[in-house]
């Protein structure tokens, strides 16, 4: 196999979707292992909610409490102010299952579906969502539409200033996507290289395979720890840029 | 002129206009490579996006710095003392 065709085996998306009929359902890895990750948040949330006596409830619920108390005081908060106290919930989920995707591909035969496009994307649909509904919510549908043009503005210059500012708000959504998306593909890429280099190398030379295999693994694993921090970054540069970019849309005036 | 405290808002906000300048220069090119293979005009559509995307991202870039510069403005009670 090639070094390319390897890297796309390892990284990229699997099908094994079934027919009915002419409609295909695709059951991707990347599906499956986010429907697992969902079930795993879901029964964790509810043991975080759970106030029970026994100590482990109790250190959940703790837990949770702390949880919930960061991403208010640390993410909501300072990016959105006291009005975006009511969206909490929405950026502990957003925290919590992009956290979970990132690491669940440090786990040996796992995918990191926040390596697929597709998904990053859907998580900044509903980032995008979100902001539009914070400025229908706070400025109502024409006052969100006012608030695209500062204020100011000759009357001459609004026809071009409104679709520069409305793509402004798409290009932020795209890059909240793309982010996510190019820093953990680019991180597994580099982990297979430099586990590659060691056979790549090998096939030249069997002496010299087994001389690079030890500088390799240690690259691996400086690689690995440099991963597992990007991992919990991503999420936290995530969420808070969608607080912030929130909190524009609702402070505009 | 002084600059800063910057809170972590601010410098993400910065980290981030580098990518949002590629997003609008890509979006353009790609929009007008469309808009060129539909009506078969290659490659004056491609080029004319590039260059709206290339406008769309300094204005994105210029909107920022403007931004940054009236929070770095010193406030009136400042220039009342003298400080910077």
């Amino acid at each position: 196999m090639e070094v390319s065709e390897t890297l796309a085996h390892h990284i990229l998306d699997h099908d094994f979707g079934v027919m009915f009929g002419t409609l295909h359902l695709p059951i991707t890895t990347h599906t499956v292992t986010m429907f697992c990750i969902s079930i795993v948040l879901l029964v964790l949330g509810l043991l975080m909610a759970r106030q029970g006596k026994g100590v482990f409830s109790r250190l959940m619920h703790t837990l949770g409490e702390e949880y919930v108390a960061f991403m208010r005081d640390g993410i909501v908060v300072p990016g959105m102010g006291v009005e975006g106290k009511t969206f909490v919930s929405y950026f502990c989920t957003l925290f919590l299952f992009i956290l979970v995707s990132n690491l669940v591909g440090l786990i040996p035969q796992m995918k990191t579906i926040t390596s697929n496009i597709a998904i990053t994307g859907g998580l900044a649909l509903c980032s995008g969502a979100l902001i539009v509904y914070c400025g229908i919510k706070f400025h109502g549908v024409w006052g969100f539409i006012k608030s695209f043009v500062p204020g100011g503005t000759p009357w001459w210059l609004v026809p071009l200033l409104f679709p520069l500012e409305v793509v402004s708000l798409l290009i932020r959504v795209c890059v909240l996507a793309i982010r996510l998306f190019a820093n953990m593909i680019s991180g597994h890429m580099v982990l297979l290289s430099l586990l590659l280099i060691v056979f790549i190398i090998g096939q030249l030379s069997k002496l010299a395979g087994v001389g690079t295999a030890l500088p390799a693994m240690g690259l691996e694993i400086a690689m690995t720890l440099l991963e597992l921090l990007v991992a919990f970054l991503q999420a936290y540069v995530f969420t808070l840029l969608t607080s912030i970019y929130a909190g524009l849309v609702i402070h505009s005036h | 002129m002084r600059f800063g405290p910057f809170t972590p808002q601010d410098q993400l906000t910065v980290t981030s206009l580098g990518l949002e300048f590629a997003v609008a220069v890509a979006l353009g090119t790609g929009c007008g490579f469309w808009a060129d293979r539909r009506f078969e005009t290659l490659p004056w559509l491609t080029v004319l996006g590039m260059f709206a995307g290339f406008a769309l991202g300094m204005y994105i870039l210029i909107k920022e710095a403007r931004k940054m510069a009236r929070q770095a403005a010193p406030s009136k009670d400042e220039k009342k003392d003298g400080s910077l």
